[in-house]
């Protein structure tokens, strides 16, 4: 089975980053995901690589030898309106304001989930392309024998309806939109709940757990998986 | 009880013992003038008394030797020392003739002196005829002296009593002085007073302080100097450990990922396998290091002085509700139920905020009794602002662990249990969140009852932390 990251794969991307081994692991991964992947170590290069190719998405450093991350920012964004995916070492509150006034259009703080950066590549992609009309947004999400209609706010699973609270329906959304794709725990926290910080809580489990026993127990297979270590799955495997 | 400990024998106020030294000399300096003041004194009336009583004797030579004192014993002779006593009351004659007979006065002294200064002398009397034998005359003169002892002893009564008042007066006037010489150490203990372990950059003023407290003043602020560069070397060590792990984390993490995903069989329990399962333990566990860097990355923002990015909001009891969302499923799987009482509006930073009620419900979640209600409060505070305080029924906890609750790494026994996701810095969080508002934590548990907080002020802090 092919692992699917992204929607629209075989993008070409410019990885800006210093530290080689982190440039080396990102590049593999996202090359593995059949992506053309450019990568720069410094800043100087980097700026001149993101000015001649033609890149569908930027992922850029903040701390660089050379040019730092934002002034190559600023540099191109002076002709060319990439996205940007920022990484940042440091949480300070600063470097999150600057990065996106200077025209960053998201930023990830270091550490993070190789998972997390895809999403976020693929959502700044995305947004990137809001201009292209991309066709009606479904009323209608389906997977397997999973229905969801987020116009009567109904959702059925062979034929059955589901009874599933207010907050339990958007997490199924975001599976549903997604399928096949792992989400991270700290996605779903911020996307179902905009609660954007790492919780210690166990809140996402138990709320994935309860869905689950909604949607999937009572059938014969199983769609929403956990993948330890990575988050949770809403895909059909073969029994 | 820190002061005890330094010096365990009080030696008393300064104040009081300068005053006391003082108080002493003064008294010995004051008596030792008076008393040779005294002495003098006594001395020229000794001297007085002394000239008086051989001016008299002189006369009384010239008496006795003459013809008329011839016979003291005679009337003619008697009327003389009579005359010549006349207007000297305060003298007493006695004249003891040769054969031993007392021949002046002819009675007993009827006023015996009390106190009296003695003149012996003898008169040799020629033979003022061949008929008449030479003979020795004893005399003994007595002057009064009580007068002189009354006045000498009202003197010494009197120079007593002046130094004893003199004592008291320069005692008063030097406790005084004192008092007033030592308001400049009295103002730097109040500078010391206000210094405490939150506010490391204060410097005690060394201006209008005498020279003798400079010294001591440059030391102080010498010592403080080294004290906030050692804290904020400590505070910047935690920040660049903690920021210089982040990279080979964020590494760790990649790889570890994408050789999961190499395995390709990471989905389902058929892919299993060994390898893909110590993976997935090591991604756990990075991910738990991450969380615990990052928090540790928030708090030495909050420490450094990061303040918290306020905006409008309406309603602090839906935001309230948003973060209840967010654990209603876990409170539904513990049988808890969720009510935000109160409301308030107010400039605050609503992420901070989700963070830390998040943290607060999730405590409460903990250690709530089965299928009680967890009471989000929110409250005006009498001085301004706001108080936001999460209450749940359960057993009573500790003074000493709530005194504990807010500080870093802190689990309570019980919450050792609750699994790792749990890494005792959701509190410490909470409190620094408040301080990055200008507020503060709070935590009492009584009757059942726990109400673990913070307190909010409603505008930014202005100056410096």
């Amino acid at each position: 089975m092919q692992t699917r990251f992204f929607d629209n794969p075989g993008m070409k991307i410019l990885l800006i980053e210093d530290e080689v081994k982190l440039a080396q692991y990102l590049c593999k991964g996202l090359t593995e995901a059949g992506h053309v992947v450019d990568v720069a170590h410094d800043g100087v290069d980097g700026l001149h690589l993101a000015l001649q190719g033609d890149y569908a998405a930027l992922v850029l450093d903040v701390m660089l030898p050379g040019i730092d991350g934002l002034s190559l920012l600023a540099a191109l964004r002076k002709t060319r309106q990439t996205p940007v995916l920022m990484l940042t070492a440091r949480v300070g509150v600063d470097d999150r304001v600057r990065g996106l006034q200077t025209g960053a259009d998201d930023y990830l703080v270091k550490p993070f989930a190789f998972s997390e950066l895809v999403a976020r590549i693929e959502a700044i992609v995305r947004r990137g392309q809001a201009g292209v009309p991309a066709g009606q947004p479904a009323a209608l999400l389906r997977l397997a024998d999973l229905e969801l209609d987020l116009l009567r706010r109904k959702a059925t699973r062979a034929g059955q309806a589901l009874a599933l609270t207010a907050q339990e329906f958007l997490l199924l959304t975001l599976f549903l939109r997604r399928p096949g794709e792992v989400i991270s725990r700290t996605e779903i926290a911020s996307q179902v709940w905009d609660m954007n910080f790492d919780s210690e809580t166990n809140v996402v489990e138990v709320a994935v757990r309860r869905l689950r026993s909604k949607m999937d127990v009572p059938f014969p297979a199983p769609l929403l998986h956990t993948i330890r270590g990575m988050g949770y799955v809403l895909e059909e495997r073969a029994p | 009880m820190r002061e005890g400990a330094l010096a365990p024998v009080s030696p008393g106020s300064l104040r009081s013992r300068l005053s006391w030294w003082l108080a002493v000399q003064s008294f010995a300096g004051l008596g030792a003038v008076c008393l040779v003041g005294y002495l003098v004194t006594a001395a020229g009336f000794g001297a007085r008394q002394d000239d008086a009583l051989r001016q008299k004797e002189g006369i009384l030579r010239h008496l006795l030797g003459s013809e008329e004192g011839h016979a003291a014993s005679m009337p003619q002779g008697r009327h003389a020392l009579d005359d010549f006593l006349a207007g000297h009351e305060n003298f007493r004659l006695q004249v003891i003739g040769p054969d031993g007979q007392q021949v002046y006065p002819p009675a007993p002294d009827a006023r015996p002196l009390a106190a009296w200064r003695e003149l012996r002398f003898e008169v040799a009397r020629a033979a003022a005829a061949p008929s008449q034998s030479a003979a020795t005359l004893q005399v003994q003169l007595r002057m009064d002296v009580q007068p002189d002892d009354l006045l000498l002893g009202r003197l010494a009564a009197t120079l007593v009593l002046a130094a004893l008042a003199g004592t008291v007066v320069v005692s008063l006037g030097g406790f005084t002085l004192v008092h007033l010489g030592l308001a400049p150490v009295r103002q730097m203990a109040a500078q010391t007073r206000q210094l405490s372990a939150t506010t490391l950059h204060q410097r005690l003023d060394g201006a209008g302080q005498p020279a003798e407290l400079q010294p001591l003043v440059g030391q102080f602020n010498a010592l403080l100097g080294r004290l906030e560069k050692a804290y904020a070397q400590m505070e910047g060590f935690n920040a660049d450990v903690a920021h210089e792990l982040c990279t080979p984390l964020a590494t760790l993490l990649a790889s570890n990922e994408l050789a999961l995903r190499k395995h390709g069989r990471y989905r389902g329990p058929q892919g299993g396998g060994e390898v893909a399962e110590v993976l997935s333990s090591n991604l756990e566990e990075l991910h738990r290091l991450t969380g615990i860097v990052s928090d540790m990355l928030f708090l030495s923002q909050a420490d450094r002085g990061a303040r918290a990015r306020r905006a409008p909001v309406a309603s602090l009891a839906a935001v309230a509700a948003q973060v209840g969302d967010y654990h209603e499923a876990a409170l539904q799987d513990a049988g808890f139920t969720l009510q935000v009482v109160g409301d308030a509006a107010g400039d605050f930073d609503v992420p901070l905020l989700h963070r830390a009620l998040s943290n607060l419900i999730g405590n409460a979640t903990r250690y709530a009794a089965p299928g009680s209600t967890v009471r989000v409060c929110i409250t005006h505070l009498l001085g301004g602002g706001v108080q936001l305080v999460v209450e749940n029924t359960g057993p009573d906890v500790d003074p000493q662990v709530l005194e504990r609750l807010f500080g870093r790494f802190f689990r309570g026994d019980t919450a050792r249990s609750h699994g790792q996701k749990n890494h005792g810095l959701g509190l410490a969080i909470t409190d620094a969140i408040a301080r990055m508002h200008g507020g503060r934590t709070v935590a009492s548990s009584d009757g059942g009852v726990t109400r673990i907080g913070l307190q909010l002020s409603l505008a930014p802090v202005t100056g410096s932390p």
